[in-house]
Parts: structure tokens; sequence; C-alpha cells
């Protein structure tokens, strides 16, 4: 008898949560494909290192962007993988609870699931991410209080207000990290004329990237590939320049977070100003987002105990408490 | 007349299974206790044990407020 799974299932991450066990897997969510045969080659961090490093014939995706699938069928192929790895079988099939973004379309929803259930899953519920956020970073969502939560991923930002075990407003824009690396990426391109691949992009934004500014304004050196000689070169960015490469992101999520603030009833609202708002979400750990936000809606920012973790958490609480959180799943409410 | 009693037999052991299987069925519990059931599935102390097997041991601040 297998053990029923809680899945969040990210733009960057997959991880897998094990009823009674805990997290057992926590990998980039890329597959590496033979360009010829199809064959799987590599999935998580063994394919994630493949990327933008691969002969012609090998090709390293990654299956899901803006938190929508992209490719149903590669995404079916990673799904099945993962469950395998987690020791799921033709025989043993599973309950799973997947987290999937709020703004997820019908037919979305249907590929997540039909994917689930072709990979082995006995049965295969939905959960917004929101709202396993919200359960995950342990915040009181059982009281009549205002919770409010930003869960900024990969590919989507979400925010939500949650009281008494719901969803009271919800405000999700398809823009992430990934669109900061993208960002960065065409800065670097446009302004210092050389190409760096989205890695290269993503160790810039970890090493100096910034939504204000900060203590540490130290600068970083960037190797990539001159446009105009094709010859490798090394550049010089600073901190300013990336905050100035990055803003156009950043504004889109603090006006989403905004405009969520503005949807909550007056009642919750002012609980916002004692109790403040969660950041989670890889996205969340851009230094200055905190303070940036803080200071653009006058409402305290925490930052949540496990932010790369809280989302796979509350889906855990939620295979853990199936029956009576079933209410909760995005089928059962319509 | 064999023929009628075994088809009267099955009929009856089909209506049996049936209502056995009405009664049986998901019933709906009141919407008191189902929302209290909810309400408690989401309390503080119904979490511990999922927050407990992931929280890394040397975190002891519950909201992670900075």
């Amino acid at each position: 008898m297998a053990r029923d799974l809680a899945i969040d299932l990210g733009t960057a991450n997959t991880l897998v949560y094990m009823k009674g066990k805990g997290i057992v897997l926590n990998e980039p969510s890329v597959i590496a494909l033979n360009r010829q045969t199809g064959e799987v080659l590599a999935t998580g961090r063994e394919a994630w290192q493949m990327i933008g490093r691969t002969p012609g014939y090998i090709v390293a995706v990654r299956p899901l962007r803006g938190g929508a699938i992209t490719d149903f069928e590669i995404t079916e192929r990673m799904i099945r993988l993962l469950l395998q790895r987690v020791g799921v079988s033709r025989f043993t099939r599973p309950k799973v609870v997947i987290c999937v973004p709020s703004a997820i379309t019908e037919v979305e929803r249907r590929a997540v699931t039909d994917a689930a259930r072709r990979a082995g899953a006995a049965d295969a519920q939905l959960i917004e991410q929101p709202m396993a956020a919200a359960i995950g970073a342990d915040l009181p969502i059982d009281e009549p209080v205002g919770n409010m939560v930003i869960d900024i991923g990969g590919g989507t930002s979400e925010t939500a207000v949650i009281s008494l075990g719901g969803i009271v407003a919800l405000e999700a824009v398809r823009v992430g990290s990934f669109d900061i690396d993208a960002s960065i990426q065409a800065y670097v391109r446009r302004e210092h004329g050389i190409a760096i691949g989205e890695r290269t992009a993503e160790e810039v934004k970890v090493a100096i990237g910034s939504a204000a500014v900060t203590d540490d304004e130290s600068q970083a050196e960037v190797r990539g590939r001159d446009l105009m000689s094709g010859l490798p070169k090394t550049v010089v960015l600073t901190p300013e320049e990336i905050r100035f490469a990055i803003d156009d992101v950043v504004s889109s999520i603090i006006a989403s977070v905004v405009r969520c603030l503005a949807k909550a009833p007056p009642e919750l609202a002012q609980d916002f100003l004692v109790r403040g708002m969660y950041l989670v979400g890889g996205g969340g750990l851009l230094r200055g987002l905190a303070q940036r936000i803080e200071k653009e809606t006058q409402v305290p920012v925490r930052m949540s105990n496990m932010p790369l973790e809280a989302v796979v958490m509350g889906a855990g609480h939620c295979i853990e408490h199936y029956d009576a959180l079933k209410g909760m799943f995005m089928g059962a409410r319509r | 007349m064999i023929a009628v009693v075994l088809i009267g037999l099955a009929f009856l052991a089909i209506l049996f299974i049936g209502v056995r299987m009405i009664k049986a069925g998901p019933r709906h519990e009141p919407g008191v206790v189902s929302f209290r059931k909810h309400i408690d599935a989401l309390s503080p102390e119904a979490r511990r044990e999922v927050m407990d097997r992931v929280r890394p041991p040397q975190n002891d601040h519950p909201d992670g407020s900075k």
C-alpha cells in the first residue's frame, strides 16, 4: 500500500511530501530528453545541470512555464518518474494532492490531474498554492482574522487574504523569479553587449540582485559571449544596475500585492497592520524585496520560516488530514 | 416454475444489495459539524505534526518573524 503524497509542482522546483514521513524529494522541475528518440535521459538536479550545456541531440527543458504546463506529455513523464523515485508503482496507487497556481485554467487543471492519474495516482486533487503556503507558513488561518500571504514562485506571484480556512481575496500574476532572471539576461545583452545563459543570470541575481538598497552593495564579475566578436568576455555588474534591470518585474509583483490589499474587506485589512504579510516562495528571498513591499504598502512584511518548503508543507498537512480538509480542494468548491 | 422462482430470488437479491448500497453511501454531515472538523484540522495543534516533521530542529520561533 503506497503512502499518499503531496506535490508542489513548481515552475522552478518540485517537492514531494509523503504522508507520515515528510519531504522525500526536492529537485528542479527539469527533464532532459534525447531529441531523436524521445527517451528521458535525466530528471531533476542532474537535468538542471545540463541546461544550456547540451550537445545537439539532448534537450533539457522545464515543462512548466509561468505556472502552466507548456508540454503535457513531458510533464506527465516527469511526474511519472518523480513518483517512481518515491516508490509509486502500478501496484501501489496513492492519493495525491498537487499544489497549482490559483490562476490555472480549467484545461490546465485537467491536464495536471490527468498527468498525475496516468503517472500512477489513484486520485489526484488540486489545492491553490497561496492556501497551501498559508498552512505551511503556520499562519492562524483557522481564526476569524486577516492572514495575508505573498507567494513568489518561479513563474507566478500570488497574494491571498485568508480567514476561517478560506480565501477571501486573491490576486495572481504570471510573473516570478524566472522573469527576474530573464530581465537580467536582457539587460546584460542590451547594455554590455554580451550574451549570458539563464543559469548565469540566476547566479547574478543570487549574488548581487536586490529590490532595494541593502547594506552589502558589492559588485559581481559576469562571464559571457561577446555579441560582436563572439569571444568570451567578462563584465562587472553593480547592484544598482541589477535593480534597474529587474524593476519592471518587481513593480508588477508589488502592484499585484496592492491590488489584493484593495480587495480585502476593511475588517480584515486592519489586521494586516498588526499581523503583517508573510512572504513565501523562492522569489521572496530576493534581497530588499520585503523592505520594498513594506515601504510601498505601509504594511509590515515578514519572511516565512521555511519559504521554499511552505507550499509542500501545507499540501502535506492536507494529505495528513485528507477527509477533514477535502472541502479545500479546487474541484470540491465548485 | 423453477425459472420464475430463480428470477424472483435474483430480483430480491438485487433489491437487497441496492438497499444496502444506498444505506452505506456517503451521508452528508450537518454543516456545523463538517465546518468544525475543517477548522479544527487547520488549528496550530493539528499542524504541529507536519511542522515538526519538516522543520529543522534548531528553529523554535513559531511565526518566523524577523
